[in-house]
């Protein structure tokens, strides 16, 4: 049986329904990310786990026993919120002591509880500082340590990184992995930061409307995603108006050039479609390829991103920054291979034009 | 640049001279206690009045009164407010303009009219004139309480809190009290300034306070008076320069700087 179980969860405030029937189980030592935009319910799922939102319907149940209705103080997890929320009050060590002393425990006891949690965190030398004196990356490991120090059946996080520089986000994400690992605590972790999410969940669930489009392990997730949504959201994708040539062998074309998918198509020969390709998906040459114009060379430090222009097309294709090969020059004329596998062909009104992740990268000019 | 500056000295100076100019008169004039020397003669004559003594401890015992019950209900109320309402807050905002639009003589025969007859005939007891001081200050305690907890991530704290365990009581006790310190200390201040020189109340109500008593003097004496609105001085800004002294304190250790830090 599953260690978190969410049966058919429904939140509604007012006429708004936010979260509309959600499920999902959580096994025991887990750590699980709700990937998605602003609105789509994974805050306020997360929230209903922790008892400060109640369910219009649906159950929760957390080892075994039905908490839906229990208040927030009496279910025992702990949690890290995106603003630290530590006392300002109370110095490092009696924040991290807050919630033992609550729970009673005799200061002898909380004392060496406190010392193993700022060991955990490395901020020993920090125990009677002030959050004011500290900076928000030592702020949130801090909620952190308070946040399971109680010994929590669950940790949840609500984007706790997102208030942190880019490089202290890398790093604090990665502690918040190990430290997770190291105590095998189950874990719920809310972002809108897809990298975030696949370098450091066992299960990622890509939340949209309230609901879970896809759950599985970041690679599945990426690689093989099951909606043009999630495609669209995990990672950079280029999506491509194309129309089919021979649906048999699954001849398409794209602006007049013909190009293979590989597979049979259940479409009739001269209608609409969409191929979705990831930008690392594409090689320079090759034979399944696609004729253009570089537009744009970018520099993303390990990567390099070229804008190919493919007959009025704005088309990412990435490689690696190698400095033993030549990088084409913008004017250039170059082939974009993709292998057919890596092609994903939907419908039109599956994968809109508008969810286009390169639509800031327009070919100037074209 | 340098003109401006002259300017905006030339302009402090007169703010200073209007305002401290009647205040030291008042001190000069409270010296002339005895004929022909500058003497401390109206201050003694102040404090050895039985009646000064009474009358102030009477007051300050109704101001002690007053804090520890408006404290009591307004500062569960406010936190309530912000934290289960915030759409009501307009509407209690305009609540606390009440008692000053309201001429608290209009509150006093409120409170006769309401108070004399049975069941509720409290118009002889204390209890109906620290109730009239509650609503006479509930606009000063609200407003230093809410801004205090505007201050603060009060929903972040409480959630955190319950989080790790606390119940109401804790959450009141350990995490948002002592965050409302300044706030909760301001609140006191001011409604023991306020009660402490209430008149209007006091009259109609025929209580022996402060308030009326300094009226009293203000009628029958010269000097006197003059030495009363000192010490009255004295004290108000006496409680302002501790209200500032202990909030420094906080300040360093408490929150407000932090906001750089995110």
């Amino acid at each position: 049986m599953a260690f978190i179980e969410l049966r058919g969860i429904v939140k509604s405030f007012g006429r708004n329904t936010v979260v509309k029937g959600l499920s999902l189980s959580v096994e025991k030592g887990e750590f699980v990310s709700f990937l998605g935009g602003s609105g789509c319910g994974k805050t306020t799922t997360l929230r209903m786990i922790a008892g400060f939102e109640t369910p219009t319907a649906g159950s929760i149940l957390i080892d075994g026993g039905d908490v839906s209705r229990v208040m927030p103080n009496r279910r025992n997890l702990g949690m890290v919120f995106q603003n630290y929320a530590l006392f300002p009050n109370m110095t490092v060590r009696r924040n991290i002591a807050f919630g033992l002393k609550i729970a009673g425990k005799s200061a002898r006891e909380a004392d060496a509880r406190v010392d193993e949690m700022l060991e955990l965190i490395r901020m020993g030398e920090f125990a009677a500082r002030y959050p004011h004196q500290l900076s928000g990356g030592q702020q949130q490991r801090v909620a952190l340590a308070r946040a399971i120090a109680i010994e929590p059946k669950a940790l949840l996080l609500d984007e706790p990184l997102s208030a942190l520089d880019a490089k202290i986000r890398v790093k604090l994400r990665d502690d918040i992995r190990d430290i997770q690992r190291k105590l095998g605590i189950t874990t719920i972790y809310v972002t809108h930061d897809q990298e975030e999410a696949l370098s450091i969940s066992d299960r990622v669930a890509v939340m949209k409307d309230g609901l879970i489009e896809q759950i599985g392990a970041p690679f599945e997730i990426y690689n093989r995603p099951a909606t043009p949504y999630v495609a669209a959201f995990i990672g950079t994708l280029n999506i491509i108006p194309a129309t089919a040539i021979d649906p048999a062998v699954g001849s398409v074309s794209v602006e007049g050039q013909a190009i293979s998918s590989g597979r049979v198509l259940d479409v009739k020969a001269g209608e609409e479609l969409r191929l979705s390709i990831r930008p690392e998906a594409f090689t320079l040459g090759g034979a399944n390829s696609l004729e253009g114009r570089v537009a744009k060379v970018k520099l993303l430090g390990s990567i390099v991103r070229l804008v190919v222009d493919v007959g009025g097309l704005a088309l990412s294709a990435d490689g690696f920054n190698d400095p033993s090969r030549r990088i084409p020059a913008v004017g250039e004329a170059v082939r974009l291979g993709v292998p057919a596998e890596a092609i994903v062909v939907s419908r039109p009104e599956e994968a809109p034009l508008v969810a286009q992740a390169v639509e800031e990268e327009a070919v100037d000019g074209a | 640049m340098k003109r401006r500056t002259r300017l905006s000295w030339l302009w402090f100076s007169i703010g200073i001279v209007y305002f401290f100019l009647p205040l030291a008169a008042t001190f000069l004039f409270s010296l002339h206690g005895k004929k022909g020397v500058l003497s401390f003669a109206a201050y003694r004559n102040v404090f050895v009045d039985p009646d000064f003594l009474k009358t102030f401890g009477f007051s300050l015992e109704m101001a002690v009164l007053t804090v520890l019950v408006g404290l009591a209900l307004i500062v569960p109320t406010a936190i309530w407010i912000q934290l289960k309402v915030p759409k009501a807050k307009p509407l209690f905002d305009v609540f606390t303009l009440l008692p000053f639009a309201i001429p608290p003589i209009i509150l006093a025969f409120g409170l006769i009219r309401s108070y004399s007859r049975p069941p509720l005939a409290l118009v002889s007891s204390p209890v109906l004139l620290v109730a009239g001081y509650v609503i006479i200050s509930f606009p000063y305690i609200y407003r230093s309480v809410d801004s205090g907890l505007r201050a603060m991530d009060l929903r972040g704290l409480c959630e955190a809190a319950q989080s790790l365990g606390a119940g109401w009581g804790s959450l009141l006790f350990r995490v948002v009290l002592p965050n409302l310190r300044t706030a909760l200390l301001s609140a006191t201040f001011l409604t023991l300034a306020i009660v402490i020189g209430e008149l209007t109340l006091a009259v109609l109500l025929a209580w022996p306070a402060f308030g009326p008593y300094m009226a009293l003097m203000g009628r029958n004496r010269a000097y006197e008076p003059a030495a009363l609105a000192i010490l009255s001085f004295a004290l108000t800004w006496g409680s302002i320069g501790l209200i500032q002294a202990l909030t420094r304190t906080d300040r360093d250790k408490g929150p407000g700087v932090g906001a750089g830090a995110h």
